[in-house]
């Protein structure tokens, strides 16, 4: 329908004719892009992984039985089976041995050396006296309320 | 500063983005890292230290860490500067700078009227002597029920006061120095995660006990 262009009819009037014969086509143009956009996200959602977290683990660590030989050979294997008898003294400065060599215990013992100690470890021996002390996860009140008690003695959390 | 223990731990995650750094928070000059490429299935990620160490100190070190996946932690290893990460636990410094964070922009808008700007009041409300009344020579003063106050807060005042840079300065590395020495300090490699899913991040903070709020800067 061609507009009125009549000097008469106010300007309200003029645009509310004029939009009148494309409203459809103005319309339905937005529900399209809409429905592009909805399948999109769609199709993006489905393309990123679910990753599932796993389960949490404790901060426990008891040192194993066989620490000594266990850290021996990974440090043969790191270094070379160059070293020997003085495999305690094997120094940890190059930062990729260092990192190769701390990473394999991390993985292999459960149990990493924290950031605030990794710049002491600078002998194979400081790790392995790092490694042998056992970490306890629990509180002293804790250890407290699982120990054997007297009857009179209570123990109650109260913030 | 934080409080040890269960109660609100308070980790802060570095990311070394590198090239494509958008500084939100311009700690300290840290250099961008270097990934030295070398042997094995995953090229471990070290950084050396870019601004010269003094002879007698030796770096600190870190984990660097992942973002992409639950368990990857140990993507490589990161040499921190010592007059940064390790200087001097100046608390007296970090508590000048922590209370002057939350000074230096506080504006008390409290204001109360004087007796001369409460309204009325000019005229004396009985003569001096013979209504066996206490004598006073308006209604709004402040012994008054309805008078002014006499020493209250007047107009906005400003508690605005600036540190010294360097002192500013030394309360970052502080306070850097404190959270690496907690273990609270995390290096991470690049801040990309593999999903849009924002549990992602809290299951990843719960696994990795960073604690219960977590601090990402972006360098």
């Amino acid at each position: 329908m061609a507009a009125l262009s009549v000097s008469g009819v106010t300007r309200r009037g003029l645009t509310w004719i004029v939009l009148g014969a494309p409203r459809r086509e103005f319309w339905s143009r937005f529900r399209k892009e809409k429905t592009l956009v909805v399948a999109e996200t769609v199709e993006e959602a489905k393309k990123e992984p679910i990753l599932v977290c796993p389960p949490l683990r404790s901060r426990t660590y008891i040192p194993p039985e066989d620490l000594q030989s266990r850290l021996e050979s990974c440090v043969k294997e790191i270094f070379g089976s160059s070293v020997g008898n003085s495999w305690q003294d094997v120094s940890l400065e190059d930062g990729l041995l260092k990192f190769s060599f701390l990473a394999r215990l991390a993985d292999d013992l459960g149990h990493a050396v924290p950031n605030s100690r990794l710049h002491q470890m600078c002998r194979v021996r400081d790790v392995l006296d790092f490694y042998n002390v056992p970490i306890r996860d629990q509180s002293k009140f804790d250890e407290l309320t699982a120990s054997n008690l007297p009857p009179n003695v209570k123990i109650t959390w109260g913030y | 500063t934080k409080v040890g223990g269960r109660a609100s731990s308070f980790t802060v995650v570095h990311g070394l983005q590198g090239l494509n750094a958008l500084a939100e928070e311009a700690v300290h000059p840290v250099a961008k890292p270097e990934a030295v490429v070398s042997a094995g299935p995953q090229a471990p990620v070290l950084r050396r230290c870019e601004l010269p160490v003094p002879a007698t100190r030796r770096p600190v070190q870190a984990w660097v860490e992942s973002l992409r996946g639950y368990q990857q932690e140990r993507v490589g290893l990161a040499e921190l500067h010592p007059d940064v990460f390790s200087t001097a636990p100046r608390m007296d410094i970090l508590h000048q700078v922590a209370i002057w964070q939350k000074n230096f922009k506080r504006i008390s808008y409290a204001k109360t009227k004087t007796r001369a700007e409460v309204k009325g009041g000019g005229r004396k409300p009985w003569p001096q002597k013979g209504s066996g009344r206490s004598r006073h020579g308006s209604i709004r003063s402040p012994i008054w029920r309805g008078g002014g106050i006499a020493h209250g807060p007047r107009g906005p005042t400003s508690y605005y006061y600036m540190l010294p840079m360097k002192v500013r300065v030394q309360g970052l590395k502080v306070a850097l120095t404190v959270k690496l020495a907690q273990d609270y300090l995390h290096i991470v490699d690049s801040l990309e995660l593999p999903t849009s899913d924002p549990q992602y991040l809290t299951e990843l903070a719960r696994y990795r006990h960073w604690g219960d709020s977590v601090l990402l800067v972006d360098l």
